[in-house]
């Protein structure tokens, strides 16, 4: 389990913090989804929940972040990551560079950690057989689609041995089959028992998804609770975040007093 | 006068055999003009109008073109091509992440061999990030196709948003590799490295001792120096 | 359905007598092969009339943003012919051709090179030749029209991504060109930042523009467009109204592109109008989208 508590920080430079007071838990095998607007703070709370701040960008933190109850601060980022791993929106800026093909690129994260070769090897084909890409195996990194791109990602950052992943908007640049693609992925790497968190603009897509919600703005968690009761609140559109299709649907067929979508049997 | 270019032809007779066994010749070829080109002609430009000498074969102007002068141009594009085709022969026959894995097992720290490896790639990818972006800004009337001097004043609009954008990628970049181990100090167990066998590990001590030999030929002053 | 035309060549599903006024766009024929041998285009043919607003939807490889890069001369026909009110553009420039057609890219940091953000709006129309007076009125309104106005003097890169999105789009607005084309404009906006979006169409349909848009947001197209082109390997596999093209009839072919209707029109279909309602059991009544 990951925990946030009592969260405060403040970016390196600046002089008001971005995050106040952020309790936030996750617990393995849960898929907890974070929306917010713009600037509310959502991708703050992942860098700190993943510990990059302040170990690696600098800032000021208050509060703890703990892992299974110890907490984070002090460890080297190559030990965290073997903990807690995040994964960024962009495909191209998460592909190492070094790779000539996925095997390879999967293989680099437990290489750098100087594995032995075995244990490497094993790594690298259980974090593809994870997430059902073992046909990419022999291709080149650069080819890849968007949506395939993100999936390398995920299985490099997996390859690491975490078991919590912080995902900040995985599908934003993707288009709907790739998006389809790493939603796939997140609940396979969930069933494993993994801890997620999964910041996304998308409501449609974590209402499919995920099993509780939190709404961020201003730099405090406004509202955490179960996914579906979470994404029907009416205050959401007030921060910033667009409610899925089906709870706009819904509004708009009761202000026209049309039939209650439950009464279609339409799966909540 | 002749033994000034027998060594660099019989040089640049081996690589070009080398080549054409690695079927490289070709591209070889091209490669070796397009960078010598340039040197060359301003050197025999220079040597073969202005260098001393008593032969005189033609008059241009006010310079003389002295056989001495035509020599010291010949000998010194025979040395130039030896040493562009001998270089070109090692990129274009090396692969350079096998090169790099090499490298590193035999010693070279793992983040010396990444910034190495990354950077093979980082020149593709910047050459087709300039593409899109010279796409958008020619959307936006930008000429590319017109005058010397309106190209010239695209430069700017281009360059300055591959440079632009490449910096601000390389906070996400960083962290990205950061969580993937790379800043751990340290050697890593590599999955691979290219083979080494014996008849590469003969060829390279003869390379070493022909050098070392060669050099030492020059010093002593066994060779003589092209007048 | 009337106008859905599932393999023809679209007439467009616009006002009667459009064919007495010359298209904006027209393309006939058009194919595209790329150099390393890809076949991008196979025999696309499309009309446009002045004043339309049409999106262009498909899953990546199907031609859409192969098909508008030829509007500007980006790209050039291997096959066929792209006239631009009523000009064949083959030979014309493409800096000639960008003061008929204005193409917004998708990612505005393959773009921004200006250290303010008015410099970098008044870079389109200063390349167009606009100076002095009637450039600052085109910059300041191609702001307020995407709602920077307050952030002419910021430093592009102090904007966050959504507002650096709209920042390029405005500096394709300001070139005040007749045909305007938007490539996914609504990726990586906020909820603001869409319902801009959604404005600046509705703005430059208002004016009489011929405006495009690439989208893989559904519900942007149908709420946006009164025209939808549905491509698929490299041809047009569906032409027409939001409401056509997202009917029931349409879904086979719109799943093999990987592509789903909004939910309004999916739940549209199972009826839910109240009986006696005229639109009880069609897909028109919620084919419109819903706010």
């Amino acid at each position: 389990m990951l925990e946030l508590r009592g969260a405060t920080y403040r970016y390196a430079g600046y002089a008001r913090p971005v995050l106040h007071d952020v309790d936030l838990a996750l617990r393995d095998g849960e898929i907890v989804g974070l929306v917010g607007g713009n600037e509310s703070g959502k991708s703050t709370i992942c860098l700190v929940a993943s510990g990059l701040a302040p170990l690696s960008i600098g800032g000021e933190l208050r509060g703890e972040v703990l892992i299974d109850g110890e907490a984070t601060a002090g460890l080297a980022v190559h030990d965290l990551a073997q903990r807690v791993v995040i994964g960024f929106q962009n495909p191209a800026t998460q592909r190492s560079g070094a790779a000539a093909t996925v095997f390879e690129e999967v293989a680099l994260g437990p290489m750098n950690l100087g594995l032995p070769v075995a244990e490497t090897l094993a790594r690298a084909r259980r974090a593809l057989a994870t997430l059902r890409i073992e046909h990419l195996a022999d291709r080149d990194p650069v080819r890849l689609s968007g949506g395939q791109g993100q999936l390398v990602a995920i299985a490099s950052l997996l390859a690491m041995g975490p078991r919590h992943f912080i995902l900040d908007e995985p599908t934003a640049q993707l288009d709907p089959e790739g998006s389809n693609l790493v939603v796939a992925a997140l609940r396979d790497l969930a069933a494993t028992g993994a801890a997620l968190l999964v910041v996304e603009h998308k409501t449609d897509l974590l209402d499919g998804l995920c099993d509780r919600v939190a709404v961020v703005d201003g730099g405090r968690v406004v509202l955490d609770g179960p996914a579906a009761a979470t994404l029907e609140d009416p205050r959401l559109a007030g921060w910033g975040v667009e409610p899925p299709a089906r709870v706009r649907l819904a509004a708009a067929l009761a202000a026209r007093g049309l039939a209650d979508l439950s009464e279609l049997g339409w799966p909540a | 006068m002749a033994g000034g270019y027998l060594v660099p032809l019989a040089l640049v007779g081996a690589v070009l055999a080398s080549a054409a066994a690695g079927r490289v010749l070709g591209r070889l070829l091209r490669v070796s003009a397009l960078l010598t080109l340039p040197i060359a002609v301003s050197v025999i430009l220079v040597s073969v109008l202005t260098r001393p000498g008593e032969t005189v074969l033609l008059v241009v102007g006010p310079f003389d073109v002295t056989l001495e002068g035509v020599d010291f141009a010949g000998q010194t594009l025979v040395r130039l091509v030896a040493i562009s085709t001998a270089i070109g022969l090692f990129t274009l026959t090396t692969d350079p992440r096998a090169f790099v894995l090499d490298l590193e097992r035999r010693g070279l720290s793992p983040r010396f061999a990444f910034v190495a490896a990354a950077t093979i790639e980082a020149v593709p990818a910047m050459v087709a990030r300039a593409g899109v972006i010279a796409a958008a800004q020619r959307s936006r009337g930008l000429d590319t196709e017109g005058s010397l001097r309106a190209r010239l004043r695209g430069v700017l609009p281009i360059v300055g948003p591959v440079l632009l954008s490449s910096l601000t990628e390389v906070e996400e970049r960083s962290l990205a590799l950061e969580v993937r181990g790379f800043g751990r100090p340290g050697r890593r167990r590599l999955l691979w490295w290219p083979p080494d066998r014996p008849l590469e590990r003969l060829a390279r001590w003869l390379l070493v001792v022909a050098l070392a030999a060669l050099v030492a030929v020059r010093i002593l002053g066994a060779w003589p120096p092209i007048p | 359905m009337a106008g859905v035309s599932a393999t023809a060549p679209g007439m467009g599903a616009g006002a009667p007598g459009v064919r007495a006024i010359a298209p904006a766009i027209e393309v006939e024929g058009l194919g595209h092969v790329y150099p390393e041998g890809t076949r991008a285009l196979a025999g696309v043919d499309l009309r446009i009339a002045p004043g339309e607003a049409v999106a262009i939807i498909g899953q990546n490889g199907s031609g859409k943003s192969t098909l508008v890069r030829h509007l500007n001369g980006l790209l050039r026909p291997t096959e066929g012919v792209v006239r631009v009110d009523g000009r064949a553009t083959t030979g014309i420039r493409v800096a000639r051709l960008a003061a008929l057609v204005g193409l917004a890219f998708q990612d505005p940091d393959r773009q921004i090179f200006a250290g303010r953000v008015r410099a970098e709006v008044a870079f389109g129309p200063r390349n167009l030749g606009v100076r002095g007076a009637a450039l600052d009125a085109a910059v300041a309104d191609a702001l307020a029209a995407v709602g920077l106005g307050d952030a002419a003097d910021a430093n592009p890169y102090d904007l966050g991504y959504s507002r650096r999105k709209l920042l390029a789009i405005a500096s394709v607005l300001a070139m005040r060109t007749p045909i305007v084309v938007l490539d996914e404009p609504t990726t990586g906006q906020d909820l603001r930042g869409m319902a801009r979006v959604r404005a600046i169409v509705r703005g430059l349909v208002a004016e009489g523009r011929t405006v495009l848009a690439v989208s893989h947001d559904m519900r942007f197209v149908a709420e946006s467009f009164g025209r939808v082109v549905v491509m698929r390997e490299g041809r047009i596999a569906l032409d027409g109204t939001p409401a056509e093209v997202f009917a029931e009839a349409a879904w086979p072919l719109l799943a093999s592109t990987y592509l789903e209707p909004p939910l309004a029109a999916r739940v549209g279909v199972a009826g839910v109008a109240p009986p006696g309602d005229p639109s009880r059991g069609r897909s028109r009544a919620l084919g419109r989208p819903v706010r």
